[in-house]
């Protein structure tokens, strides 16, 4: 990185954080809580992305891992009253209901336990390759979420959980968003990422030249899991509720959405699909209310807005087959050449 | 490529002006109710049929303080996540004066603590799960819950049936079903004064086909009466399955089974099988469900559901509630509600208690010559 690149860098993060100073003193809870969202997905994107775009493992298995992480956060910063509350069918198992540990401890263990899990299920099922795999992570985050439904006495089986603390705020989610932003970055960068990518690419190739397949794949999918199950633990503690039903297979196709639209493979593609993707999903919320031309009144049709929506996905993955980035990443200098070539014709002209 | 974002530009524009437009300018005449239902996803069918009974209601019933009330109806998508931004648009963007919703405990659990915090009243319809308004000063139901159902159902197995013996069969991933269960169990218990009054306990996951071993285990329990709240579809089977294995005892369930589908697919089996409601088309028990009832026939020619009703209801109740705060502020509102004392609603007398619950009668009803007949009016236990 030059060192002009790095004052730059440096400047428009602070130019960010002053937003976030902002936003968090000035916005109303709707504006916020989507905020909130678009950094959550993030880090879910990215983690999805590292394991889909990254080293090309195509797996299906989001979900669950989100469940896990979700669940094992909810449940360390719930209080002892609310987990008496919430637990009215079976009692909560006994250690677990008298545990309270702060955030972020409890975040941190939710994402170390998702990874094991995710070793857990990656060292046997990374053996399978494209489809195979697919189905496979599928499948077992099918059944981390069957195991749930049925373990109720830790989980509170189909009922779910209620009254967890909202702790998730601008800070947490913006600030494990930028956290994971960097580390993917730093890691994609470094021999690591080079070994993802060239597994990516061939993966004989790759073994030929001494990468060892089985360590790479495995350690991808495990770094995927523990943002997975970061992720889905500021989700817990954003909604205040959690249940099996929100940890189906729609919301690996979400993040999936996310990752397709944006570039499989690209950080920046990722991060702008996030947001476009949520906020896009507000946005036209209006296209379900009845419209006021002045002069004629268009009753509106709830559900318009997900017609909408597809549609505009289907013109982006037309017109963009790679996603809005490609494998591309944001570059100041090609962002300057770009500026100053419109400038260059600009002046063509005249 | 130019001409694509030329294109891409314009739709921005024009919906950018759409949207500037969408605003009417005299907003101070209008009082806003926020509705927030499944419209699309899973859970589609059920919010249909809420929204239904809500824009009956505010056809009959469109002013308040002689304002115009005007409804602003948001999707969640059957999804949590979806719930709560829909909320918070309301109460954030639209400043609506109270809010109904939603079809699904789980979605209206997403939206509690959104509106606690902003402090905006909301009632519920049809969620009948305790935890939607346990701690929560805000949220409000017209329907009673799970735990009254389901002594409801106990009652009426132990006295009406004579039973002694009960077998349970549950949708263990479906909360309502849990909950259900649990409700019966401990009031069953009670009345039979036998810990052992509960002979078999079996499970099934949404979607199931196939219910052959969870009812050979209940068949070789020899229970007096089996108790299968859950899906109507599933439920409607597992009948059938039971009939085919010479299962005779009565099947007993919760209101999710009163759904045309349910006859459909149990066809003769189901003949027989009670279930407790919210109200009866034959039986109009207060004014209100005779004016609901002959509206609703003749807006769509065909017989309400439950919770059409209970959505109607839930439109009155607030709409009564400003009359009488003769304000739209929240909290006088919200004071307001939570004063209802037999309130007359078309599904029943409301009154609601300290947490916001519905106290109101259940009616039992039976399948019958193919139809849902009315049977018993149970008086809620005071």
């Amino acid at each position: 990185m030059k060192r002009k690149d790095i004052y730059l860098t440096v400047v428009s993060l602070l130019v960010f954080t002053v937003f976030l100073i902002y936003a968090h003193f000035r916005f109303d809870a709707y504006k916020l809580r989507i905020l909130n969202l678009c950094a959550i997905y993030t880090v879910l994107g990215l983690s999805m992305n590292l394991i889909n775009g990254f080293t090309g493992l195509f797996s299906l298995g989001h979900a669950g891992f989100m469940a896990i992480g979700a669940y094992t956060t909810a449940l360390l910063t719930l209080p002892v009253a609310t987990k008496a509350q919430n637990f009215f069918l079976k009692p909560i198992i006994e250690p677990l209901s008298n545990i309270v540990l702060p955030f972020f401890p409890s975040l941190l263990i939710g994402g170390l336990l998702t990874a094991f899990i995710g070793f857990l299920i990656g060292a046997p099922a990374l053996r399978l390759k494209g489809d195979y795999l697919a189905i496979a992570t599928l499948g077992f985050a099918e059944i981390i979420r069957i195991v749930i439904i049925n373990a109720q006495r830790v989980t509170n089986g189909a009922l779910g959980l209620k009254g967890i603390p909202a702790t998730t705020n601008l800070w947490w989610s913006f600030g494990v968003a930028i956290f994971t932003i960097i580390f993917m970055l730093l890691l994609i960068n470094s021999s690591y990422g080079r070994a993802f990518k060239a597994i990516r690419e061939d993966e004989i190739a790759a073994e030929s030249m001494g990468i060892s397949l089985f360590r790479h794949k495995v350690l991808s999918f495990t770094i995927g899991s523990f943002f997975a199950g970061i992720g889905g633990g500021l989700l817990g503690n954003l909604l205040g509720t959690i249940d099996p039903a929100l940890f189906k297979f729609t919301l690996t196709f979400n993040i999936l959405l996310i990752i397709v639209l944006g570039g499989i493979g690209s950080i920046t593609g990722t991060v702008i699909s996030a947001f476009i993707v949520t906020i896009a999903g507000e946005v036209l919320r209006f296209l379900d209310q009845s419209i006021n031309l002045g002069f004629v009144v268009i009753p509106g049709i709830t559900g318009m807005r997900m017609v909408v929506f597809s549609l505009m996905l289907m013109l982006v993955v037309l017109f963009y087959s790679h996603g809005l980035m490609g494998t591309n990443e944001f570059n100041w200098d090609r962002m300057f050449d770009k500026l100053s070539a419109k400038k260059l014709l600009a002046k063509r002209r005249d | 490529m130019k001409k694509i974002s030329l294109i891409l530009a314009l739709i921005m524009i024009f919906t950018i002006f759409l949207t500037a437009c969408a605003k009417p300018a005299e907003e101070e005449e209008i009082i806003k109710i926020g509705v927030f239902e499944p419209i699309t996803g899973a859970n589609a069918g059920g919010g249909a049929l809420e929204v239904e009974g809500i824009k009956l209601a505010n056809k009959l019933y469109p002013e308040a303080l002689g304002k115009k009330v005007e409804l602003v109806i948001v999707d969640n998508k059957s999804d949590k996540v979806e719930a709560a931004s829909a909320v918070a648009r309301l109460i954030e963007k639209e400043k609506v004066v109270a809010i109904i919703g939603s079809w699904g405990s789980s979605l209206s659990m997403a939206a509690g603590d959104i509106v606690n915090n902003a402090g905006v009243p909301t009632v519920g319809a049809s969620c009948t799960n305790p935890l939607v308004t346990l701690s929560n000063d805000y949220y409000f139901r017209v329907c009673f819950i799970d735990p009254f159902q389901g002594t409801v159902m106990a009652n009426y197995a132990y006295n009406k049936l004579g039973a002694r013996k009960a077998a349970i069969v549950q949708e263990v991933s479906n909360d309502y079903s849990v909950g259900l269960a649990k409700f019966f169990v401990d009031a069953f218990t009670e009345l039979t004064g036998d810990d052992n009054c509960i002979v078999a306990t079996s499970n099934y996951n949404t979607g199931d086909l196939d219910f052959t071993a969870q009812l050979t285990n209940i068949q070789a329990s020899n229970p007096d009466v089996i108790f299968a709240p859950g899906n109507f579809t599933e439920s409607a089977l597992l009948i059938s399955q039971a009939k085919q294995l010479g299962i005779d005892v009565p099947m007993i369930g919760g209101d999710t089974w009163e759904t045309p589908e349910f006859i459909d697919i149990g066809k003769d089996a189901v003949e027989g099988a009670v279930f407790s409601t919210f109200f009866a088309t034959e039986q109009p028990i207060t004014n209100e469900s005779k004016v609901f009832l002959d509206e609703y026939r003749k807006e769509f020619d065909k017989e309400p559901a439950a919770v059409t009703a209970l959505g109607y209801d839930a439109y009155i109740l607030i709409l009564d509630a400003i009359e009488r705060a003769g304000s739209i502020e929240h909290d006088a509102v919200r004071d307001e509600i939570a004063k209802t004392k037999d309130f007359e609603g078309s599904a029943g007398f409301v009154t609601l208690d300290e947490n916001g619950d519905a106290v109101k009668d259940a009616v039992i009803k039976v399948v019958k010559d193919g139809k849902f007949t009315y049977m018993d009016t149970v008086k809620p236990i005071q």
